[in-house]
């Protein structure tokens, strides 16, 4: 899962990346609006979390923005801006959720998955694929009733492929929802990550569809 | 002592009565010195006629011939009060009516004319005769080789006093009439006049109530810059109040952002440092909340009450996504509370919030208005509260420390709606949960 975080304040950015990072998630900072609003038109996110007061471009703006260009990434705003009226004003130019400075993180990032798993048609926050669970709310993957361990790499891939379970998910776009926007990708390492993965809950569960990518399914196709 | 009554209209009134009464007196007085000269020039014609007939008797040498001095009616007749002499350097003549006594010379009380102007002119000159009667008389000098010949006529006074006092009653009564009418157009004229203020004042009231944002005159002209200015005011007055909040929020801004920061590096380390930026971080949430709510008694335009309602249900929605809460909303239609919009939102919310947070399958939200009052109940069918819980909120108390329970948004949103006049009960609703019901100032629109 990659994440759009649009903050301007540094040390909360830094923190609130860190914290995110602890929890697998992939994430890119912009520090205004401008950038922010650019990242999120152009790349393939999962979630954005987005500051309302921000250098350069209002955060509601970029919002509005998002929106009319058919952007339907869900869009947490995180702003110190708690008064009801701030909230209703985030909700109709499209948020997807509102949380208020100072906030904890663990409600943020339960927020986030939340946000990630409705919005791949996910109503309940347990999905099975075969002997494979996903618990979205802690990010948990269970095999066979068994807690897995899995690299930050590996969790992002297997989520993305869980969320979208039965559906092939092209290489382009997981490889985009798996490295944060300024690494260097390797494109032999997904099949790396793949291989590892494969090999941590059984090689048939995820697919090769040649020419396009890969899918996560339990039964035959 | 004030000269100047406090009121207006006494002012206008005390000025207007003491010029009228001015105007009045100058009136009268300059109308009766009009008529005596009239009444007047009729008696000195008279006396200068005589006085043109006499004159020809007195030669160029100061010789009098007593044929050409002819006697006018009345003045051949003894005791009717008219009379004439000419005295000559060398002789005297007299009328007939004087039967030979000389006539009383008038008291030189005043400096004597100028002798030009008396000469070959007659010249009036006041004074009484032997029984007191007043007498007027006009006299002229005629030169002559051995002197002035002084040339007199004199008639009664009371030939002019008594047209004079018999003009002055219907005079005065006249002056008195048309003082009573100006008297009588002042007071209509004050509370014509003064209209417009009572007019004003019921606009500056209707402001205040919050029922129009600005003052709409369109006349007096007088007035148009008064209100104009008070506009000005009233603008002023919100732009200030919308620069204070702007204040607060970047303040909350500015506080919270270092706050979350700190927070999140807390996360993991010590319990004791997180309850004290918790307690931090409910001092601001307090007064900020407090600092944001407007002003009591301020403008508060009314407000529909439905499209705050259905935003705000729609907002639950999607902050509480997970949970599966029906809301049930009955508004009554077109209703509209006095409070400011911002407030309502934060009442509403924080306490269709609770409701969400706590029910178990669905929200009840019914709105109705009675007796200039809106009420709004937010009904639940969670856990609800025991009266001793009531109690203590009622009280003032806050129930749960850490903000998150009902404790918090109640506290606040009583608050609110207290200083915009309303009210806040709690009790059980039908379906065993918690019944809010706020209560504000408001009704059809």
């Amino acid at each position: 899962m990659r994440v759009l975080l649009v903050e301007d304040d540094a040390a909360l950015a830094e923190s609130i990346a860190r914290a995110l990072r602890a929890e697998s998630f992939a994430v890119d900072v912009a520090d205004n609006g401008e950038d922010g609003g650019h990242l999120g038109s152009t790349e393939a996110y999962d979630v954005a979390v987005l500051d309302l007061g921000l250098p350069r471009r209002d955060g509601l703006s970029v919002l509005a923005e998002w929106r009319a260009g058919g952007r339907t990434l869900p869009v947490l705003i995180l702003t110190a801006r708690d008064a009801w009226s701030d909230k209703v004003l985030g909700f109709k130019a499209g948020a997807d959720d509102y949380l208020v400075k100072p906030f904890r993180v663990e409600e943020l990032v339960m927020r986030l998955r939340a946000l990630v798993r409705r919005a791949a048609g996910h109503a309940a926050s347990v999905i099975q694929c075969g002997p494979l669970s996903f618990e979205a709310q802690t990010g948990q993957f269970q095999l066979d009733g068994m807690p897995l361990k899995l690299t930050a790499f590996e969790w992002r891939v297997l989520s993305c492929l869980m969320l979208r379970k039965d559906a092939v998910v092209e290489r382009l776009d997981l490889l985009e929802r798996v490295y944060e926007g300024d690494a260097d990708v390797d494109s032999n390492s997904l099949e790396v990550i793949i291989g590892r993965l494969r090999r941590k809950i059984g090689a048939s569960l995820i697919e090769t569809v040649r020419g396009l990518g890969y899918r996560l399914t339990a039964g035959p196709a | 002592m004030r000269l100047l009554p406090r009121s207006l209209s006494g002012r206008l009134l005390a000025t207007a009565a003491v010029t009228i009464l001015i105007a009045l007196a100058l009136a009268a007085a300059a109308i009766g010195q009009v008529l005596e000269r009239f009444v007047m020039s009729g008696l000195d014609d008279r006396l200068d006629a005589q006085i043109a007939i006499v004159a020809r008797a007195v030669g160029p040498d100061g010789t009098l011939d007593a044929a050409k001095a002819v006697d006018l009616p009345p003045f051949d007749q003894p005791g009717s009060g008219w009379a004439w002499e000419v005295i000559g350097p060398a002789k005297t003549l007299r009328s007939a009516s004087l039967r030979g006594a000389d006539l009383p010379l008038p008291r030189d009380d005043g400096p004597p004319p100028p002798r030009e102007r008396v000469r070959e002119r007659p010249h009036p000159l006041e004074g009484t005769d032997a029984s007191g009667l007043r007498i007027h008389y006009r006299i002229m000098r005629l030169p002559t080789l051995r002197g002035d010949a002084l040339v007199l006529a004199a008639g009664p006074r009371a030939i002019v006093d008594r047209p004079i006092r018999a003009a002055m009653l219907p005079l005065l009564l006249s002056v008195l009439l048309l003082g009573g009418f100006l008297a009588l157009a002042l007071v209509v004229q004050l509370r014509i006049g003064l209209r417009p203020l009572a007019k004003l004042r019921d606009r500056v009231a209707e402001v205040r109530a919050g029922r129009v944002r600005h003052i709409t005159v369109e006349e007096p002209t007088e007035l148009l810059p008064l209100v104009a200015e008070l506009n000005a005011l009233i603008d002023a007055n919100e732009a200030a109040v919308s620069r204070a909040r702007g204040h607060v929020a970047n303040l909350a801004h500015g506080l919270k952002t270092p706050l979350a920061t700190l927070k999140l590096d807390l996360a993991e380390g010590d319990g004791r440092l997180r309850d004290q930026v918790e307690r931090m971080e409910r001092q601001i949430r307090h007064h900020l909340g407090r600092a944001r709510a407007a002003e009591p008694g301020a403008a508060a335009a009314r407000v529909a009450l439905a499209p705050h309602l259905n935003d705000l249900i729609a907002a639950m929605a999607r902050i509480h996504a997970d949970r599966d809460i029906t809301p049930l909303v009955d508004l009554a239609p077109a209703l509209e509370v006095q409070c400011d919009g911002q407030d309502l939102d934060e009442m509403l919310g924080n306490l269709l919030d609770n409701a969400w947070r706590h029910t178990r399958t669905q929200v009840r939200i019914t709105t109705r208005s009675a007796d200039r009052m809106v009420r709004i109940e937010i009904a639940d069918d969670g856990p609800g509260m025991t009266p001793a819980q009531i109690a203590e909120i009622t009280r003032g108390h806050r129930l749960d420390e850490r903000g998150e329970g009902h404790g918090f948004g109640l506290a606040i949103s009583r608050e609110l709606a207290e200083l915009h006049g309303g009210s806040l009960e709690l009790g059980v609703s039908a379906a065993g949960g918690l019944a809010v019901v706020l209560s504000l100032p408001g009704g059809v629109a």
